[in-house]
C-alpha cells in the first residue's frame, strides 16, 4: 500500500518534470512545422525539402519577417509513415504550438495527419505531389497531381515507342495505388492494354518476384509509381541488375533520387513541374542562393523539395495580406496569393490544388536531365470539387 | 529457368543470413536476437568501404573482421550471464540489437543509403538472363557453407566445438575450454552475420533498421534446422522456394510470411524440424 | 507480524479483518486514481492529454503481458497483434460501412471476436502438452508478424502501407476520451490485482514455477493458458479499438512485432510480475519518449535500449522493486493464514468394487531409440497392496512410473488404472482416473506458501474463486495427517523454498494426498530424509494402505524400508521384470544377490 503511494508519487513528480518543458514563453516569432520523413523510406529526399525551407526562412528574415516577426522553422521525423506522422504532428501542432505545416511527406503520413490538422485547426500546405482527391478544410496543395503527370508519359511511349502493352509497378499505399489507378485508367482510354499491376509494402526492398513477374510478361513499357526515395532507388537497381532495358516511365522520382542512382537511372523517363535545369532567371536566383548557402552539402533541389520553398513564400503572402496568423483569415487567403518562383508563377486557385507547367524529361548518362517537352498551365482537374 | 534461379538465389541468401545464428545457436543453445544489430553493422561496414572509395569487392572482408570484434565485445559483456536463461538471452540480444541499430545511426544518420554494387548488370545463363550479382550470391553461400564445415569437421577447434555442441559438460570433463569455445562461436557468429550483411545490401539498401525483417526468417529457419548445416540448407531451400513461389504467384506480402507460418506449423507437428534423429 | 496462532477462530477472525482492510486499500487508491483522472484533462495541457491517452491504453495492454509473461512466464510478443485486431476492427469498418451506434457495437464485437478466435489458435498451436517455453514463445512472436503482412497485402481494403484514416468516429472530446481510457485503465488493474491475488491468480504462478507438477495435480494446463490468452487477447483487442476510436487513424505498425516487444520492454523495465510496476513504466517511458525525442532521439532510445539490457541482465525484477526497496518498512508479508480443515473424501467410492485391479500393465514397452529401457512389463496391483519396485540403478523405474503417470510415455502395451485405460492420456487426465505421483526430488512450488501449495493441489477438485481467497481449505484425512505429523501446520505462510528438505518432501506428498488418488506413484519418498522421519512416513504408508485402501507403487533404494513396509515386492533389472512376490521370497532370492552383487553397496540382500 505504502509502495504504491511512493510509486504513484514518483511517478506523477516525473510528470510534472514533463509538464514543465514545453511551457514555452509565447514568444514574438511565427513558427513553421514540418513533419517530413527524415527516417523511412522518404529519408533520402527529406533533407532537400528542409535546405528548401531554411533557404526561403533565411531570405524572409533577412527582410524583416513576416508581420515584422522572426520565422522559426521546428522539423519533426515522421518516419515515413502513419504512426510516426501522428506521433510528429501531434507534437508539432500541440507541444510546440506551430502556427503553419509546411512540408511534403508520404501520403501515408499525410492522411494520419490531416485528423491532428483538423483537431488544431492549422493551415497545412502539401508541397508533394501525390495521388490526388485528398481534401480538407485546412489543406491547401502546390504539386502535381496524376491529372497533371501522367500523360505526358504514357502519350510519349505511346506514340514514340509504339508501346501499346504496359506493366505497372508500385509501392503499396495510398499513393502507389492511385496513381496506377489513375495511371491504367489513361491507358486504357487510349487504347492501351495493362498487361499487370504488382506492389509491394512502402519499405519493401526485395521486387525479386515481381521482376519475374515483369519479364515473362514481356510488356513493351514499365511504369512505376512508389514511395519517393529509396524504393525508386532499390527497385530500379534490381531491374537493372535483371536487365530490365524496356522505356521506364518513373511517375514517383525526383532528379536529386536520381543523380543518386548513378548509371542505373539512365533512360528513365520523368514527368515533372521542376528540373534544375529550367531557364529562367527566378531559377537561376534561386540555384545560387542554394549553392551559396550549402555550398558542398547542396542536396540537388527537386520537384519534391522547390514546391516547398514556394509554399512558405505563399503563406508569407497570405499572412500579409490578412494582416494576421489566424486560421480562418489565412485559409481563404492562401488561394488568392500568387509565387513568382523557379516554377513560375503559381497559384494554388483550383480547388486548393494549382496549375502547373509540366516537363517530360529523360535521365541522362551522365545523370542530367534533358526536358523532351513541355507543357504550359496543365490544369488539376477536380480535386476537391466540396470545398470552396 | 529465371524462377528456378530466383529459389536458388534466394535459398543461398537465407543461408548466409542464418548460418551465423545457427552456430550460436548450436553451441549456446541461445537465440542471439542481435543477429539483425549484426547484419545491420555489416550493411554499415559495406557503406563505409563505399564512403571511403575503396573497392566494393573489399566489403565482404571488412565486414567480416568488424563483425567478429563486436561479437567479442559482447560476448564478454552481455551474453555471458545469461547462458542458463534462455528466454532471457532473447530479451537481452533484442535490447542489444537496439542499442546497435541506435549506435549506427548517431553515427551515420538515419536515413537509408545505399552502397556500390560490385558487380552489376545481367549474365545470359541457361537460356535466361538474369543478375549477376544474385548468382555471385550462390558462390558466396557456398563458400561459407564450406569454409565452416572445414571448419567444424577439420580442425581441432572444430572438434572442440563439435563435442560442446553434443554435450558441454561432458566436454568440460574432458579438458576443453568450452569457455573460450563459446566466446569464439559467438564471435564467429557475428562475424558471418556482419558478412551477410555486406553481401546483402548492393541488392537494396542500408538503414538503421534493415537487420530486423532478417532476424525473424533468420530465426525461423534455425529452429526448423536443429543444429545441422546440411538441414539448414534443405530448409532454406524448402522454405525459400516456398516464399519465391507464393510471392510470384499470389502476393509478395504473403511471400514475405510464407517462411514464418511455414516454419511454426512444421515444427508443431515436428518439433525437430528437419534435423535428422 | 503475529507469532503463529493455532488454527481457530482467532486466526480466522484476523484473516478476515486483514483480507478486508486490503480491499479497501485498493477501494481507496483506486478511487483517488480516478479523482485524478477527472480533474487530469482539465489541468494538464492538451500535448500531455494526447499522449496519456495513448499510454493509458498502451499501458492496459501492458498489464496483460505482464499477467501472461510476470505471472505465468509466457513470454508473449503477441499482444501488439490483438490490439492491432482491435484497432482495425473500428478502422474497417468505420471506414467502408460508415459510423453509427450500430456499426460501433459491430465493430467492437468483431474486433473482440477475431482476437479471442486468433487467441484460441494461437494458443492451441503454442500451449500444447509438451510445447517447450521457446517453442511458445516463437508463436506468440509469429502472430503479429502474420497479422501485420496480412494487413499490408490487404490492398485498398486494409489501406496497406498508408493504413486507414479520416474515418468518421465517436464524437467526444480529448478530455472525454482521457477520463474514459483512464479510467479503463484503473478498473482494469484493479481486477487484475484482485484476480492475481486470489487463489486462481496463484494457479498461474504455480504453472510459472513448475508446469510439469501442475499437470500431474491435474491441471489441464493448456486450457487454463488458452482461456488466459484468450481473456488478455480480448482485453488488448478493446483498447486497440478504443485507440482507433480516439485517434481515428490506424497502421499496420501497430499490429506488428516491434510493438509487441516495446510492450515486453516496459513491462521488463517496470518491474514483471508485479503490475502496477508494468503500468507506471508505461506511463513513464511512453509520455518520456514523446518528450524527449524531439530533441534527443536516438540519445533517448539509446537510454532505454542500455537501461532493458541491464535490466534483464543483472536486474530480472525490473527497477519498481528497486524504487520500492527503499521505501518498503518491514518485511514482506505473505500470503494470509489459511484454516485447514478435513473434508469429506472418497476415493474410493465405487471403484474398489467397479475393477477388479487397481493398475493393471500387459505388455508395457519404451524404448528411446535404439534403446529399451523396459520391456515385457505385464503386473497387477490391487487396492490396499503396498508394492516396492526394486532394482539396480538404470533398471527403468522411474521410466515405469513415468509410464503409469503419462499415457503418451509408453511406446507400447497397455495400461489400467482402476480398469480404465488410460490410453494415450496426458498427465493431467491421469491424475483424474485416479493416479497421483510424488516425484523423486521435492517438486514443489518454490515461491508459493505452504497453504497456497495445498490449495492448487486441491484445485481440480474444488474450483478457485478468481477474485478471493478462501478463508479456509479441506484437506483429505491422509493429506492432513502428513501435515500435522510433519508440523507444516504451524508452517501454513511460509514459502517452501524456506522450509528443510524434510518438510518438502512431506508437503509434496501431502499435496499428491489431497488430489484424493486411489493410486499413488512415490519416487524415492525416503530420500534425504532423517530416520525419524523415514520411520513416520512408513506408518503413514501403511495406513494409507490398511485403512484407506490405496494402492501404493513405491520406487526404493532403501531395501530396509523396502522391508519393514512393503506388501510385495518387483525386482527391475535392465528393463524387465525378474522378481515379483512377497518381502520375504524377494530378500531370500539368489537372482537378486547376483544383481545387487553385481553393483556396489547392498542393503537387505547381503543381510
Amino acid at each position: 500500500m505504502h509502495r504504491r503511494l511512493v510509486t504513484l508519487s514518483a511517478g506523477t513528480a516525473l510528470l510534472a518534470t514533463c509538464l514543465g518543458s514545453p511551457f514555452a514563453a509565447a514568444e514574438d516569432v511565427i513558427k513553421i512545422g514540418i513533419p517530413v520523413g527524415l527516417s523511412g523510406a522518404n529519408s533520402v529526399v527529406a533533407p532537400s525539402v528542409v535546405q528548401s525551407a531554411e533557404l526561403a526562412v533565411d531570405e524572409i528574415n533577412a527582410k524583416g519577417g513576416i508581420l515584422g516577426k522572426k520565422v522559426v522553422l521546428e522539423v519533426a521525423d515522421d518516419g515515413s509513415g502513419a504512426a510516426g506522422a501522428q506521433k510528429a504532428f501531434d507534437s508539432l501542432i500541440f507541444q510546440k504550438k506551430v502556427d503553419v505545416l509546411i512540408t511534403m511527406e508520404t501520403s501515408a503520413a499525410r492522411n494520419a495527419g490531416l485528423p491532428i490538422v483538423t483537431r488544431g485547426k492549422t493551415p497545412f500546405i502539401y508541397t508533394s505531389f501525390y495521388e490526388g482527391r485528398s481534401c480538407n478544410r485546412y489543406m491547401y496543395v502546390n504539386a502535381w497531381v496524376p491529372d497533371q503527370q501522367v500523360a505526358p508519359i504514357v502519350d510519349y511511349f505511346m506514340k514514340k515507342d509504339k508501346a501499346k502493352t504496359f506493366f505497372l509497378i508500385g509501392s503499396d499505399y495510398a499513393f502507389g495505388r492511385g496513381m496506377l489507378e489513375f495511371t491504367a485508367k489513361y491507358i486504357k482510354s487510349k487504347g492501351g492494354t495493362v498487361l499487370g499491376e504488382e506492389y509491394l509494402p512502402m519499405d519493401g526492398s526485395d521486387w525479386t518476384a515481381i521482376i519475374g513477374n515483369l519479364k515473362a510478361a514481356k510488356p513493351d513499357a514499365l511504369i512505376t509509381s512508389t514511395a519517393g526515395g529509396a524504393p525508386n532507388v532499390t527497385l530500379t537497381k534490381q531491374l537493372r541488375a535483371a536487365g530490365v532495358n524496356i522505356p521506364y516511365g518513373n511517375l514517383a522520382v525526383d532528379e536529386g533520387t536520381a543523380k543518386s542512382m548513378g548509371t542505373d537511372a539512365e533512360g528513365i523517363f520523368i514527368s515533372a513541374s521542376y528540373f534544375t535545369n529550367i531557364d529562367s532567371p527566378k531559377n537561376k536566383q534561386f540555384l545560387a542562393a542554394m549553392q551559396k548557402k550549402f555550398g558542398a552539402d547542396l542536396k540537388t533541389p527537386n520537384d519534391l523539395s522547390v514546391p516547398e520553398y514556394e509554399a512558405v513564400y505563399a503563406y508569407k503572402m497570405a499572412v500579409e495580406k490578412v494582416g494576421t496568423t489566424a486560421a480562418d483569415k489565412v485559409i481563404p487567403a492562401l488561394a488568392g496569393v500568387a509565387v513568382d518562383g523557379p516554377r513560375g508563377v503559381i497559384k494554388m486557385n483550383k480547388q486548393r490544388h494549382a496549375p502547373l507547367t509540366m516537363y517530360l524529361a529523360q535521365v541522362q548518362k551522365d545523370g542530367s536531365v534533358k526536358v523532351l517537352e513541355t507543357f504550359k498551365n496543365v490544369d488539376p482537374g477536380n480535386q476537391c470539387p466540396n470545398l470552396k | 529457368m529465371a524462377q528456378v534461379f530466383d529459389v536458388i538465389t534466394t535459398a543461398a541468401i537465407l543461408y548466409a543470413v542464418a548460418a551465423g545464428l545457427l552456430i550460436v545457436f548450436g553451441v549456446m543453445k541461445i537465440i542471439n536476437f542481435a543477429h539483425g544489430g549484426f547484419l545491420t553493422v555489416g550493411g554499415y561496414s559495406a557503406l563505409l568501404v563505399t564512403e571511403l572509395g575503396l573497392n566494393p569487392w573489399w566489403s565482404a572482408g571488412f565486414a567480416f573482421a568488424i563483425g567478429f570484434v563486436c561479437g567479442m565485445i559482447i560476448e564478454r559483456l552481455v551474453v555471458r550471464p545469461l547462458y542458463a536463461r534462455p528466454l532471457d538471452a532473447i530479451l537481452a540480444t533484442w535490447g542489444l540489437g537496439i542499442i546497435l541499430g541506435q549506435l549506427i545511426t548517431l553515427g551515420f544518420g538515419r536515413e537509408v543509403q545505399f552502397v556500390r554494387s560490385p558487380l552489376s548488370g545481367a549474365i545470359d545463363l541457361l537460356g535466361a538472363s538474369y543478375s549477376q550479382y544474385r548468382l555471385i550470391l550462390v558462390l558466396a553461400a557456398v563458400a561459407v557453407a564450406l569454409a565452416l564445415g572445414l571448419l567444424l569437421n577439420a580442425t581441432r577447434l572444430g572438434l572442440q566445438t563439435r563435442a560442446v555442441i553434443m554435450n558441454e559438460s561432458l566436454a568440460r570433463g574432458l579438458g576443453i575450454n568450452s569457455g573460450l569455445v563459446r566466446f569464439l562461436t559467438f564471435s564467429l557468429g557475428s562475424a558471418l552475420a556482419s558478412l551477410a550483411g555486406a553481401l546483402i545490401t548492393p541488392l537494396s539498401s542500408v538503414d538503421p533498421n534493415m537487420g530486423v525483417p532478417w532476424l525473424v526468417n533468420a530465426f525461423m529457419l534455425v529452429l526448423v534446422s536443429g543444429v545441422s548445416q546440411l538441414s539448414l540448407g534443405v530448409a532454406c531451400l524448402v522454405l525459400g522456394g516456398a516464399q519465391v513461389l507464393v510471392s510470384t504467384y499470389a502476393n509478395p506480402v504473403l511471400g514475405g510470411l510464407t517462411i514464418v507460418v511455414l516454419a511454426a506449423v512444421l515444427l508443431r507437428l515436428r518439433p525437430q524440424g528437419f534435423a535428422r534423429e | 507480524m503475529n507469532s503463529v496462532p493455532a488454527p481457530g477462530v482467532s486466526a480466522l477472525a484476523s484473516d478476515t479483518l486483514r483480507r478486508r482492510s486490503d480491499l479497501r486499500r485498493l477501494l481507496i487508491l483506486a478511487i483517488a486514481a480516478l479523482m485524478l483522472i477527472t480533474i487530469g484533462p482539465v489541468l494538464l495541457p492538451t500535448y500531455l492529454v494526447n499522449n496519456l491517452i495513448r499510454a493509458f491504453l498502451y499501458a492496459s495492454v501492458a498489464l496483460t503481458v505482464d499477467v501472461l509473461w510476470g505471472y505465468t512466464g509466457i513470454l508473449t510478443f503477441g499482444q501488439s497483434a490483438f490490439f492491432g485486431i482491435g484497432a482495425y476492427a473500428a478502422g474497417l469498418i468505420f471506414t467502408h460501412a460508415g459510423f453509427s451506434p450500430a456499426h460501433a457495437a459491430l465493430a467492437l464485437a468483431a474486433g473482440i471476436a477475431v482476437s479471442a478466435l486468433a487467441a484460441v489458435l494461437v494458443g492451441w498451436l503454442a500451449f500444447y502438452h509438451g510445447a517447450s517455453p521457446l517453442y511458445a514463445s516463437v508463436v506468440t512472436l509469429v502472430l503479429p508478424i502474420v497479422v501485420a503482412q496480412i494487413l499490408y497485402s490487404g490492398g485498398n481494403f486494409t489501406g496497406s502501407s498508408s493504413g486507414l484514416s479520416g474515418f468518421d468516429s465517436f464524437d467526444v472530446s480529448l478530455e472525454a476520451w482521457f477520463r474514459i481510457a483512464g479510467a479503463y485503465l484503473v478498473l482494469l488493474t484493479a481486477a487484475a490485482w484482485l484476480f492475481v491475488r486470489s487463489d486462481a491468480g496463484r494457479v498461474l504462478v504455480a504453472i510459472r514455477e513448475n508446469e510439469p507438477r501442475c499437470e500431474y495435480l491435474g491441471l489441464n494446463v493448456s486450457r487454463i493458458k488458452i482461456l488466459l490468452l484468450t481473456a488478455c487477447a480480448v482485453i488488448a483487442a478493446i483498447a486497440g479499438y478504443a485507440f482507433a476510436s480516439v485517434q481515428m487513424v490506424v497502421a499496420p505498425e501497430y499490429a506488428g512485432f516491434v510493438f509487441g516487444t516495446e510492450l515486453v520492454i516496459w513491462v521488463a523495465l517496470g518491474g514483471r510480475g508485479t503490475l502496477i510496476g508494468p503500468v507506471i513504466g508505461t506511463l513513464l517511458i511512453d509520455v518520456s519518449t514523446a518528450y524527449l525525442s524531439g530533441n534527443l532521439p536516438f540519445v533517448w532510445k539509446l537510454i532505454v535500449g542500455l537501461a532493458f539490457v541491464v535490466v534483464i541482465v543483472a536486474l530480472p525484477q525490473g527497477l519498481a522493486p528497486l524504487v520500492m526497496r527503499m521505501f518498503r518498512r518491514g518485511p514482506k508479508l505473505h500470503a494470509d493464514k489459511m484454516a485447514l480443515q478435513p473434508a469429506s473424501e472418497e476415493p474410493l467410492a465405487g471403484l474398489a468394487s467397479a475393477g477388479r485391479h487397481a493398475i493393471a500393465l500387459a505388455g508395457v514397452r519404451k524404448h528411446f531409440g535404439s534403446l529399451q529401457v523396459l520391456e515385457g512389463i505385464d503386473f497387477q496391483a490391487d487396492h490396499g497392496e503396498l508394492l516396492s519396485l526394486v532394482g539396480p540403478n538404470g533398471a527403468g523405474k522411474t521410466t515405469l512410473m513415468r509410464c503409469i503417470g503419462d499415457g503418451a510415455e509408453r511406446s507400447a502395451g497397455t495400461i489400467q488404472v482402476n480398469d480404465a485405460d488410460i490410453e494415450r492420456k496426458p498427465p493431467y487426465e491421469c491424475v483424474a482416473l485416479g493416479v497421483g505421483r510424488k516425484f523423486q526430488n521435492a517438486n514443489t512450488f518454490e515461491t508459493l506458501t505452504v497453504a497456497e501449495s495445498l490449495r492448487i493441489a486441491r484445485t481440480r477438485l474444488r474450483k478457485p474463486s478468481m477474485w478471493t481467497r478462501a478463508a479456509s481449505l479441506e484437506l483429505p484425512d491422509a493429506a492432513l495427517r502428513v501435515i500435522q505429523a510433519t508440523g507444516l501446520d504451524q508452517k501454513a505462510t511460509v514459502q517452501v523454498r524456506h522450509l528443510p528438505h524434510g518438510q518438502k518432501q512431506a508437503l509434496e506428498l501431502a499435496m499428491v494426498l489431497a488430489l484424493e488418488p486411489s493410486v499413488l506413484l512415490l519416487d524415492e519418498p525416503t530420500a534425504g530424509l532423517t530416520k525419524a522421519e523415514r520411520t513416520l512416513i512408513g506408518q503413514i504408508l501403511v495406513e494409507l494402505t490398511s485403512q484407506h485402501r490405496l494402492c501404493i507403487l513405491l520406487v526404493e533404494h532403501d531395501l530396509d524400508f523396502v522391508r519393514e513396509i512393503s506388501s510385495r515386492v518387483i525386482v527391475l533389472h535392465q528393463g524387465r521384470i525378474v522378481l515379483d512376490g512377497t518381502v520375504a521370497e524377494v530378500v531370500e532370492s539368489e537372482l537378486v544377490r547376483t544383481i545387487y552383487a553385481g553393483g556396489a553397496g547392498m542393503g537387505a540382500a547381503q543381510r
